[in-house]
């Protein structure tokens, strides 16, 4: 794998290469296959990104979101590796209708106002150098969404806690084995969506946590 | 308008309902199943429980059955409901089992603890179930179905197909759609359906095989991804590595779907239809000097 251009694949997706730049990289892209295979797993995610439904939350969720949380939430100090931050940032992308809105206090009018996702970019998130923030973002979003199971699980019934407990725990086994890999391997782009992809789940699964402590409440 | 506030002895009432209007059922604990007639009207019949009210409410845009409890939750209550196919659907339950034969609209289920089975649908048909297996076979439309931690079996339905369980198996047979997405995280996939030309088809998982049957004739652009896994092919493909062992693409026919196959730690195949096998087997019995093409 050519290592001077995959690292500007994004770039060039992106249409932010100089004209010769990116008459070269095409140049090399006939040669390469690696870097062919690359750009199209890009290519995927960004369209993947781009079909996502927007899923709003309610707003009684947030109230009840906000005022188990307090004014100021914990925050967890962070230890991404880059390639993680790459995950982190495309998984924050990908959940950005979820987590972010979930946990924002005034939802239901910035909905409105949200762009077009046809309009959302997923790889500017990471290449633009703001992924440490989205990571932080991904993992603030779990920290309150767990706090919200956490606190409310004695709401749900027995079988349900432990059920989710259990899927939860099955998702971080599959984070840290996927973790592992990216560590060795960075370059790999599956692994990299793989992690963001079931970093996802998480948030997901927790997502879908917060709605049942909500809707018996 | 309430039309119907009852303790729950032995309910039969017939509701008459207009081209247009929804049906939205809701009861926290039994069964819901629903039916249907060629008739314009909506039937509840429940069985005998404890102290708990149906109540039967229509709007102009809706006609709603739900359960309520008179103190606490409401105990266990298994409805019958019966329903013009035309109606849209959406049920909702906690510790409630699903059923729907025969809908031909959008159809809507959500449950906590429970089984959902639906036969039919039309246009958006969306199942969740958190503890229980969801079925979904002969709809058309864009298909959504998910389960937390059972299985997913999607069968005999066209359109677009989503399909994700974190700890169950997904099985997709007779699907023909041009979008096809599957994911687990603990579990196999197995798809036997259409690969149409343009189509696009996604198969992932963590901890869990991932078979694909390909029709004789199927054009695809497939791209084969894995950590710790392997990759067999009942039929010969030409590999391009761009990762020895763990990731690469090939090409059968022209190409024109493209389809994803990734698998953390486990087992991706390519197998022929059972029947296309059968045949075939059957030849090389006739002629062993037959090649595989």
């Amino acid at each position: 794998m050519n290592d001077q251009w995959t690292e500007r694949l994004s770039e060039y997706l992106d249409g932010d290469l100089a004209e010769s730049d990116r008459a070269a990289l095409e140049a090399h892209l006939d040669t390469c296959a690696a870097c062919g295979e690359t750009l199209a797993g890009l290519r995927r995610i960004v369209v993947r990104a781009r079909s996502l439904e927007d899923r709003v939350p309610s707003r009684e969720l947030w109230s009840g979101v906000a005022a188990r949380i307090g004014a100021g939430p914990r925050r967890r100090r962070l230890t991404f590796s880059v390639p993680q931050l790459l995950a982190a940032g495309i998984a924050l992308a990908v959940v950005s209708g979820g987590s972010a809105w979930l946990l924002h206090p005034d939802a239901a009018r910035m909905a409105a106002l949200r762009p077009d996702p046809a309009s959302q970019v997923v790889i500017p998130v990471a290449a633009t150098g703001s992924t440490a923030g989205a990571a932080r973002s991904y993992a603030s979003a779990v920290d309150d969404l767990e706090r919200v199971l956490a606190e409310g699980r004695s709401r749900l019934d027995s079988t349900t806690v432990r059920v989710l407990e259990q899927n939860l725990t099955l998702i971080d086994r599959a984070i840290a084995q996927a973790q592992r890999a990216v560590a060795a391997d960075s370059a790999n782009l599956y692994l990299n969506t793989h992690l963001a992809e079931t970093m996802r789940r998480k948030i997901d699964l927790l997502r879908q946590a917060a709605a049942l402590v909500s809707a018996v409440s | 308008m309430l039309l119907l506030l009852a303790l729950l002895q032995q309910i039969d009432s017939t509701v008459p309902v207009q081209r247009g209007q929804r049906l939205e059922v809701s009861s926290f604990a039994g069964e819901i199943a629903v039916k249907t007639w060629n008739r314009n009207a909506v039937r509840v019949e429940a069985e005998p429980g404890g102290r708990t009210s149906v109540e039967i409410d229509r709007s102009a845009t809706s006609l709603t059955v739900k359960t309520e409890g008179r103190r606490g939750p409401p105990s266990m209550v298994d409805l019958v409901i019966t329903a013009p196919s035309w109606m849209a659907l959406d049920l909702s339950g906690v510790n409630t089992d699903m059923s729907v034969t025969g809908m031909r609209g959008p159809i809507s289920v959500e449950t906590v603890q429970g089984e959902v089975e639906v036969e039919g649908g039309q246009g958006l048909v969306s199942l969740q179930s958190v503890q229980g297996s969801v079925s979904l076979t002969g709809a058309k439309g864009s298909l959504e179905v998910h389960s937390v931690n059972e299985d997913v079996r999607v069968s005999a339905s066209s359109g677009e197909v989503t399909a994700e369980t974190v700890n169950g198996d997904i099985t997709l047979t007779r699907v023909d759609g041009s979008s096809v997405t599957a994911s687990s995280v603990n579990g196999d996939l197995d798809y036997d359906g259409a690969i149409r030309n343009g189509g696009r088809y996604a198969f992932s998982t963590h901890n869990g095989s991932i078979t694909v049957t390909v029709p004789p004739g199927s054009n695809a652009a497939v791209s084969v991804s894995t950590f710790n896994g392997e990759f067999a092919s009942e039929f010969p493909v030409t590999l391009t590595e761009t990762r020895k062992g763990k990731r690469f693409s090939f090409t059968i026919g022209t190409g024109s779907a493209q389809m994803t196959l990734e698998s953390f730690q486990g087992s991706i195949e390519l197998v022929r239809p059972r029947s296309y096998r059968g045949a075939r087997d059957r030849d090389h019995d006739r002629d062993p000097d037959h090649d595989e093409h």
